[in-house]
């Protein structure tokens, strides 16, 4: 079996032990100190009789220790009351007190009590009783008299037992208070780092490009390194794909000058050198794409007017095609803005549009909505279109439906991989136009300036 | 037709400027922006072919440096970087076409014949001045449907007459037009050659107009 391992289980434990041993000894403290003040005022009380008793015996000769009046204390009248007094002198009959009845306190005369002292015996009735006893020497009297009071202690021993209760059941509730308010404080205490994790995941998901929040000084260097090394991760990622794509780059133009050399050449090596050159080109263009669409989506928080951006891609277009007299016509779009770069935007409109001029006899209409927080626009013309069962077929990779129009046929798919990192997507109909429809829904960015 | 072929790759600027001379262009070559950019502003081109991807002076830099000079000739940009934002930024700077390298050169023809056409405001591929007919996709040249050999420097005068019809043209633009950097110029050369091309096209659509150079005209059929 695993052994839990939570900072949580490990700081409640921690304080739960440390308090319940606290407690506890608290616990015994106060108990022993209110035994110990019970005990106290008991002596006391016993003192005071002791003193009376003293007070009220007498000494003669001839009748040795009497009592000169009776005691105020009505529970030495009554037998086994618990309250007992008993004189013992050295020489002469012992005197007890009625209460006492028959039997009398055993006492060890043997050592001196020239000072009242206490103790605990066992009483007649076997009930444990406190003595406090003191020698007395009467003047012209030849030996010490030994005064004793006792009495039985079951009303402290009942009262240290609820004392004590009492103490357990406050203090149990504060030990149980104590670890309620340890557990709020741990997970109080720890809450920054569940926080973190929720920032680490939300990282991985791809939805935030650093740990954002403050974090208490204790973990904000632990934040800090974990954002400088998402960081550093994004800077070897980010040029690992300038790379490629700066690789894919080098390569077109040796490919360029390949390409002419061997143009003319019908031998078998030009012949094969043409054909390898077609795979290499191909090779490029595929991972021109996979580095531009890895390379999409990436930057959070970026936003692209959408009129400025259809604007340019139009004067480009326009000037593309400007033999073959096509009017490209936007509509809507002012005041809308895309949650994502520009270069992405660019990348997946222009597809659209340039594949709409291609393919248009005259007319290629853009229309730009808002719907739902999302950016949805319509890229339609009026060329012949697609049937709806090949529509699926254009966006394959380096598919073409018509291989005499010019493109790499990446176009499609790399609008849909693009969109699709942004959440977004594209679809295909057909457009009243008469030709294709191309519906390409985008995340919006909010109107206000964030 | 005078070209200018901006490119740094040793290969590629060699293949591309045989080609075009083999076109009947005068071509100059600059291999880095700085010199490309000197060049665009001082030398009358028809058409110019340029690399963004250039060493000291990046394409598009050297092409809004032309534009802000007032120069207007077509310019197409040959560049390996096909992304549209790139071509936005191209076309922005006042590019006229966009071609994405690896490329066939005959559509690198097609599109440099066509920008200059445009520039001068024709739009088939067919000139036509009078009874002469000059298919620049071609390079043919015919007098009422009949066929006439002309040499380079004489298809060269032609076109680059035809391509203006009725504005005169200097003995000074068209030996700029014709002849590239290194050449040695004469004036007399070109009144030889003109004196050829109308004997070859033995129609009467060459005028001299006196002091300032020559003017094409459709009407020469009449005279």
């Amino acid at each position: 079996m695993r052994r839990p391992n939570s900072l949580t289980l490990r700081l409640i434990l921690a304080a739960g032990l440390w308090t319940a041993f606290a407690l506890v000894l608290v616990g015994f403290a106060l108990s022993f100190l209110f035994r110990q003040t019970v005990e106290r005022s008991f002596d006391a009380r016993l003192n005071v009789l002791l003193e009376s008793l003293i007070v009220s015996a007498e000494y003669d000769r001839k009748q040795g220790v009497y009592l000169s009046g009776p005691l105020a204390e009505p529970r030495f009248e009554q037998p086994y009351s618990g309250w007992y007094w008993q004189i013992t002198p050295r020489k002469g009959t012992v005197m007890i007190s009625r209460s006492l009845w028959d039997r009398e306190l055993r006492q060890d005369l043997s050592v001196p009590a020239p000072q009242p002292h206490q103790y605990y015996a066992v009483g007649p009735d076997d009930q444990e009783i406190r003595v406090i006893e003191r020698d007395i020497i009467f003047p012209d009297a030849e030996a010490s008299v030994r005064f004793a009071v006792a009495a039985v202690t079951t009303e402290n021993k009942q009262q240290v037992t609820r004392f004590v209760r009492v103490i357990a059941i406050t203090l149990g509730l504060m030990g149980l208070g104590l670890l309620g308010a340890v557990v709020v404080q741990v997970r109080y205490g720890l809450r920054p780092l569940r926080g973190l994790q929720r920032e680490l995941e939300r990282v991985r998901s791809g939805s935030a490009d650093q740990l954002e929040g403050r974090y208490p000084d204790e973990i904000a260097p632990v934040v800090s390194e974990l954002n400088q090394l998402i960081e550093h991760n994004a800077e070897v990622l980010a040029r690992a794909r300038t790379h490629v794509g700066n690789l894919a780059h080098a390569l077109k133009t040796p490919l360029s000058v390949l390409m002419n050399e061997s143009a003319a050449d019908q031998s078998t090596l030009g012949v094969s050198i043409k054909r390898q050159l077609d795979v290499m080109r191909r090779l490029v263009d595929h991972y021109l794409v996979r580095a531009r669409t890895a390379a999409a989506g990436q930057v959070i928080g970026t936003r692209t007017p959408v009129s400025v951006a259809v604007g340019s891609l139009k004067s480009t277009l326009e000037k593309i095609y400007a033999s073959r007299d096509i009017s490209i016509v936007v509509d809507g779009g002012e005041r809308l803005s895309f949650r994502g770069e520009r270069q992405d935007f660019d990348e997946m409109l222009g597809n659209l549009m340039d594949n709409a001029c291609k393919w248009a006899k005259s007319v290629v209409h853009v229309t730009i909505t808002r719907q739902d927080g999302q950016l949805v626009l319509h890229v339609e013309d009026d060329g012949p279109g697609i049937g709806d069962e090949q529509r699926e077929a254009v966006f394959g990779r380096g598919q073409r439906l018509d291989e005499a129009t010019p493109g790499s046929g990446l176009g499609l798919s790399i609008v849909r991989d693009i969109s699709g990192l942004y959440g977004g997507g594209i679809t295909l109909g057909r457009s009243e136009l008469g030709g294709l429809q191309a519906v390409l829904t985008l995340p919006a960015a909010g109107d206000s300036g964030a | 037709m005078r070209a200018l072929v901006v490119e740094d790759d040793p290969d590629l600027i060699r293949q591309l400027s045989e080609t075009l001379r083999t076109e009947g262009y005068a071509v100059d070559q600059a291999t880095d922006g700085e010199e490309a950019s000197y060049l665009g502003e001082v030398e009358p081109y028809d058409v110019v072919v340029l690399d963004l991807g250039l060493p000291v002076l990046d394409g598009v830099s050297v092409l809004k440096h032309w534009r802000a000079k007032g120069r207007t000739m077509p310019v197409l940009i040959l560049t390996a970087r096909g992304q549209w934002s790139e071509k936005v930024a191209g076309f922005d700077a006042g590019a006229d076409d966009y071609l994405t390298k690896p490329f066939q050169m005959e559509e690198l023809l097609a599109r440099i014949r066509a920008l200059i056409r445009r520039a001068a405001g024709h739009a088939s591929p067919v000139i036509r001045c009078g009874p002469v007919e000059v298919d620049t996709s071609s390079a043919t040249v015919t007098v009422n449907g009949e066929s006439i050999k002309l040499t380079g420097h004489e298809y060269k005068l032609l076109s680059y007459m035809i391509h203006h019809t009725n504005k005169i043209v200097s003995r000074t633009e068209l030996t700029e037009h014709i002849y590239d950097q290194d050449f040695d110029r004469d004036s007399n050369t070109i009144e030889v050659f003109v004196g050829r091309l109308r004997k070859k096209l033995g129609v009467d659509v060459i005028k001299t107009v006196r002091g300032l150079g020559y003017r094409m005209e459709p009407d020469g059929e009449a005279s």
